[in-house]
């Protein structure tokens, strides 16, 4: 079976005051129809460039996607010209952003913003469009659509606002959707509604989603797969299960340590010691060498390639000379 | 609920220009210079007879508060007063000239408005781009240029090398008999000049500050959605980025009427537009108490309602301000 949505070798580079800096650098990924591949890491990780490389959206100037291909069904969109990645934008892949809160234009209904969404992929007219805003937006679990379509975005609540997004990213049915930290500015109460609610569109639609996150709560609760990304590369990928109960990358590890659990006795919260290295002092080594507990001299010389060591039954890819030497 | 909002603005208005009334007033009797004379000089030699019989006909022998108050209970009636030097009501005079004052301010402002947002959110499309860089250069060109200087220039191109528009007046004389369509031709023809000279300077102002304020709205959230929905750039710049862009160059146009107007005292002195600007300016000559006053009256009802139409507008652009005070 091939993959929906696969991303291979891709290099992002971006021009900063430092010079050139690799954000994404040979990241290869895969989606498939129906299922949620889940991708964690910090901030700054590449997560978003990832996300944004896929809509063909990477501000650019000054970034650039400097090699690689990602295919949708097959068709690179690397080097697709403008207005092919415009007629798949928002009707074959559809993105949930971040921030609700700024991420609806402010002089437009929100009815009239999803009815956009549709009238630029289908040819139905704009009444046509705008019933079936009202419909998707009570979908979505919005009370009263009839009127709140007519509501701009500032008498919205962001959980409110961020179910308009999903409304607008699901309206022409795409077939990736990717949901970059669609909950991060949310309740927590919130937050496991816009869950529920993508699950559902998921089981509706049958849509593959890339849900970016770096809530390994989220994770367990949403994703099949997981791809855990650091500096710009992916460090670790296998079944969502399989990396909450075997993470192998010491990053990886400490990503789940820093779960807080209900009912341990813990006096203090985990955490991983530093920050994510600024991308333009990336040296030879492994970049996470400088916060884990494990470094050794071959780390700091040698970049550790993604794959599987080893043989035992949870054994999967994860970039680390600590695990090929089976020393964690 | 706009209705209401209306209300207080019109209410806030009449204050304003009840201000306006009594300062115009205060400060013209603060400037140096007796109208007695200069209207005793017009008629051909001053005798102190003369002179107060003069100042008891126009009352300028009262005291200035009795005249002020004197000033402001016919302003109320609509009563402006009479001209010394015209020898014609306030209020006629004003009424002859407005017309073409009126015409030409909001000419040049639809000018600067287009053109400068145009120029605008085309350099902001590439802020490195060469367009761009033209746009920055006229701008400050634009706006370094003295309007006067403009006008002569563009009189001395137009009179001499390149004699397509006419440098002076608003209607040609063989035209008095011509048909309506033919008459408002040859006033429009009269309008190129003095309108490109008043909107050149502010025109550059529109560019610059529509420039700033689309790069600003194309780095937000919601053009990055509008691009992830798959909107083509034209859709982006004029429907998503241009009505958010739109809000402070709407205050500013609001702000800039009131310059406008002044500048346009300058460009109808250049090119002998027959205007409130030149009736200004004749009457500050000859000491024209009444028809000063006047023409500041009118100049600041005009800025009065503009500043109200700028905020109705605004919120109408505005979803956000609808329904606040």
């Amino acid at each position: 079976m091939t993959a929906l949505l696969e991303i291979e070798d891709l290099r992002v580079t971006f021009n900063t005051r430092h010079g050139q800096v690799t954000a994404l650098d040979s990241v290869s990924l895969h989606v498939n129809e129906g299922e949620t591949l889940g991708v964690v890491g910090e901030s700054g990780c590449g997560k978003s460039i990832t996300a944004l490389s896929v809509m063909g959206l990477i501000p650019s100037p000054p970034g650039r996607i400097a090699g690689g291909e990602i295919r949708l069904d097959g068709e690179n969109l690397v080097g697709a010209s403008d207005k092919r990645l415009r007629r798949l934008r928002g009707a074959e892949a559809a993105m949930i952003f971040q921030e609700p809160m700024t991420s609806l234009n402010p002089v437009f209904t929100v009815g009239e913003q999803i009815a956009e969404a549709i009238m630029l992929h289908q040819k139905v007219s704009h009444d046509r469009a705008f019933r079936d805003a009202i419909e998707l937006l009570d979908r979505v679990g919005i009370p009263s659509p009839e009127s709140r379509a007519r509501d701009y975005p500032h008498q919205l609540s962001g959980g409110m606002r961020q179910r308009v997004m999903i409304a607008m990213a699901v309206s022409c049915r795409p077939r990736v959707l990717i949901a970059d930290e669609p909950t991060t500015a949310l309740d927590v109460t919130v937050q496991a509604q816009i869950f529920d609610l993508l699950n559902e569109i998921q089981r509706d639609f049958g849509a593959a989603i890339v849900l970016i996150t770096h809530d390994m709560g989220a994770i367990s609760e949403m994703a099949d797969r997981v791809a855990v990304m650091y500096a710009g590369r992916v460090i670790e990928e296998a079944s969502a299960d399989n990396v909450l109960d075997h993470p192998l990358h010491p990053y990886a590890r400490g990503l789940i340590d820093c779960i807080p659990a209900l009912g341990r006795e813990e006096t203090d919260l985990k955490e991983i010691p530093g920050v994510v290295p600024p991308l333009h002092l990336l040296g030879e080594g492994c970049a996470f060498a400088d916060r884990c507990a494990h470094c050794e001299p071959r780390c700091l010389r040698e970049k550790p390639r993604l794959v599987t060591h080893g043989n035992h039954p949870a054994a999967h890819p994860a970039a680390c000379h600590g695990v090929e030497e089976g020393r964690i | 609920m706009t209705f209401s909002i209306l209300l207080k603005r019109l209410g806030y208005g009449v204050l304003l220009m009840l201000g306006v009334v009594v300062l115009n007033f205060l400060l013209i009797r603060l400037a140096p210079g007796d109208p007695a004379m200069v209207i005793a000089g017009e008629m051909g030699g001053a005798t102190e007879e003369m002179l107060s019989s003069i100042r008891a006909e126009y009352g300028l022998d009262q005291p200035v508060l009795t005249q002020l108050w004197i000033y402001i209970s016919n302003v109320a009636t609509g009563d402006l007063g009479q001209s010394y030097f015209f020898n014609q009501s306030v209020t006629s005079l004003i009424a002859q000239r407005i017309g073409p004052t009126i015409l030409l301010v909001l000419v040049a402002q639809l000018l600067s408005i287009l053109l400068g947002v145009f120029m605008g959110v085309i350099a902001a499309r590439r802020p490195n781009g060469p367009i761009s860089a033209f746009v920055s250069v006229f701008a400050t060109v634009g706006y370094a240029v003295p309007v006067f200087w403009t006008g002569i220039m563009l009189i001395i191109f137009f009179a001499s090398v390149f004699p397509i528009f006419p440098v002076e007046g608003m209607a040609s004389i063989r035209m008095r008999n011509a048909a309506w369509y033919m008459q408002w031709l040859d006033i429009a023809h009269h309008l190129v000049l003095p309108a490109v000279t008043l909107a050149i300077i502010y025109l550059a102002q529109y560019a610059r500050l529509s420039r700033a304020s689309m790069m600003e709205v194309l780095g937000s959230d919601y053009i990055r959605t509008a691009r992830a929905k798959g909107a083509g750039e034209r859709a982006v710049l004029f429907r998503h980025a241009l009505r958010n862009a739109a809000l402070p160059i709407l205050t500013v146009a609001g702000l800039q009427f009131g310059n406008l107007i002044s500048g346009a005292l300058l460009v109808e002195t250049v090119f002998n537009w027959p205007g409130m600007g030149r009736l200004a300016f004749d009457s500050i000559l000859r000491r024209d108490y009444p028809t000063i006053m006047g023409v500041l009256f009118f100049a600041s009802m005009m800025v009065v309602v503009a500043n109200i139409l700028t905020d109705l507008s605004y919120r109408l652009a505005d979803p956000r301000l609808r329904g606040k005070g």
